[in-house]
């Protein structure tokens, strides 16, 4: 009797755990857990002062507010030579769509560098390369350091070295509010998803 | 071996996983912290119960009739750190690395304490359904073409699930092997019975 109401206890306590863990049974993995919780909490992001290719440094929430269009963010390195650049090439494609349906005035592209190495010069070269429209695409990356990691947290964004010189990360689609709040994550190759539902919610907003 | 050096031997293996510069070492990598710190854990929660005084064993075992709320505990552990975002968090954050630490260390006491008593049919159901769980995550870890863990690469992840299958394969078959040597399975039902090791009494 007494093994049996301990292995009930354990069962109890091993479900509550379980639950804690999955989000309650629906996740197994942290980038789903952060997709789900993005959805349904749409956390603010922490300020920021952000650098860009010869301009002065400006804070990224009042960038956001000022701008009014919603943002999609995605995090990059510029020496990056496999999933950044597929977010780049992704970004590209974002971008000539955003021109062909004429959405400039309603979505726009941020791509914000977490490389301490990335430079206004580095990040000026690798916007002339993504061939990127800077009313439509900025790049940046964070002035101060000490800003940096609580930026990744808010996104949810784990960079780990690949010890071969780079980084590998959970690159996505963010999409931001003018608000600064955080509202959805896409995944690569779902881009166009990312750039439909951000169009929705400009829409909401602007009625 | 006295109950000291158990409990010495425990404190060392704890060490050996925990040590700042060795834990941020081993849990680098996918497959060195499941496969070598995982293990390194339960060993030493296994020394320390060795070394508990036969008071407390008894104790427990009033708890633990067979063994099963030991086995049931170990189970539970065992498929809790190996869904991907509880790894993830042991990395991230401090209070869920030291639950991790101290439940690896409960199941490693768990199991020396339950072992004997739940005689061969509790533990071939056991070590049976924690095979196939622990062969169909490594699977999974194996098949899957993104990154489970948001902090650990792929190929690490690939060759943390080859650990877990070669484990899910070793471990039954070292108890098969075990229990043919002792004669255990030679297929009289009077020598199950005697196969039972001693200890099994605690009810």
């Amino acid at each position: 009797m007494r093994t049996a109401v301990t292995c009930a206890l354990i069962m109890l306590l091993g479900l509550a755990a379980f639950s804690e863990v999955s989000a309650g049974f629906r996740v197994v993995t942290s980038e789903a857990a952060r997709r789900l919780d993005v959805r349904e909490h749409a956390p603010e992001i922490p300020d920021a002062m952000l650098v860009g290719a010869g301009a002065p440094a400006y804070s990224l929430r009042g960038d956001l507010a000022r701008d009014g269009r919603i943002a999609l963010v995605d995090f990059i390195y510029t020496r990056c030579e496999s999933v950044c650049s597929v977010l780049g090439t992704e970004f590209q494609q974002l971008q000539q769509e955003i021109r062909k349906q004429g959405l400039q005035d309603r979505v726009r592209l941020i791509s914000i560098s977490f490389d301490p190495a990335d430079d206004g010069d580095t990040l000026a070269r690798y916007a002339d390369r993504m061939h990127a429209d800077g009313s439509v695409w900025r790049f940046a990356s964070v002035a101060d350091s000490q800003a940096l990691r609580p930026l990744l947290d808010a996104f949810g964004i784990v960079v780990v070295p690949d010890g071969i010189g780079g980084f590998v990360h959970n690159a996505a689609i963010h999409t931001v509010g003018p608000g600064g709040r955080l509202t959805r994550i896409d995944d690569l190759g779902e881009a166009r998803i990312a750039l439909r539902s951000a169009l929705a919610r400009a829409e909401v907003a602007s009625r | 071996m006295s109950p000291r050096r158990f409990a010495l031997l425990g404190a060392a293996l704890v060490a050996i996983g925990t040590a700042p510069s060795l834990r941020t070492w081993l849990e680098a990598d996918m497959a060195r912290h499941m496969l070598a710190q995982f293990p390194l854990l339960i060993l030493a929660g296994a020394a320390f119960a060795s070394a508990l005084p036969s008071r407390t064993r008894g104790a427990v075992a009033a708890f633990n009739a067979h063994g099963l709320a030991g086995l049931l505990f170990c189970l539970l552990v065992s498929a809790f750190w190996m869904i991907p975002r509880a790894l993830d968090q042991a990395l991230l954050s401090f209070p869920v690395e030291l639950a991790k630490i101290a439940t690896l260390l409960a199941a490693g006491g768990a199991l020396q304490l339950s072992w004997r008593p739940a005689g061969l049919v509790v533990q071939t159901f056991f070590i049976g359904n924690w095979a196939w769980m622990t062969a169909v995550v490594g699977l999974l870890y194996q098949d899957v073409s993104t990154r489970l863990c948001n902090g650990y690469l792929l190929d690490q992840q690939v060759v943390a699930g080859q650990g877990l299958v070669a484990l899910a394969i070793v471990l039954p078959t070292a108890l098969i092997a075990l229990l043919a040597k002792r004669g255990v399975l030679a297929g009289d039902a009077s020598e199950t019975t005697q196969g039972r090791p001693t200890g099994s009494t605690a009810q």
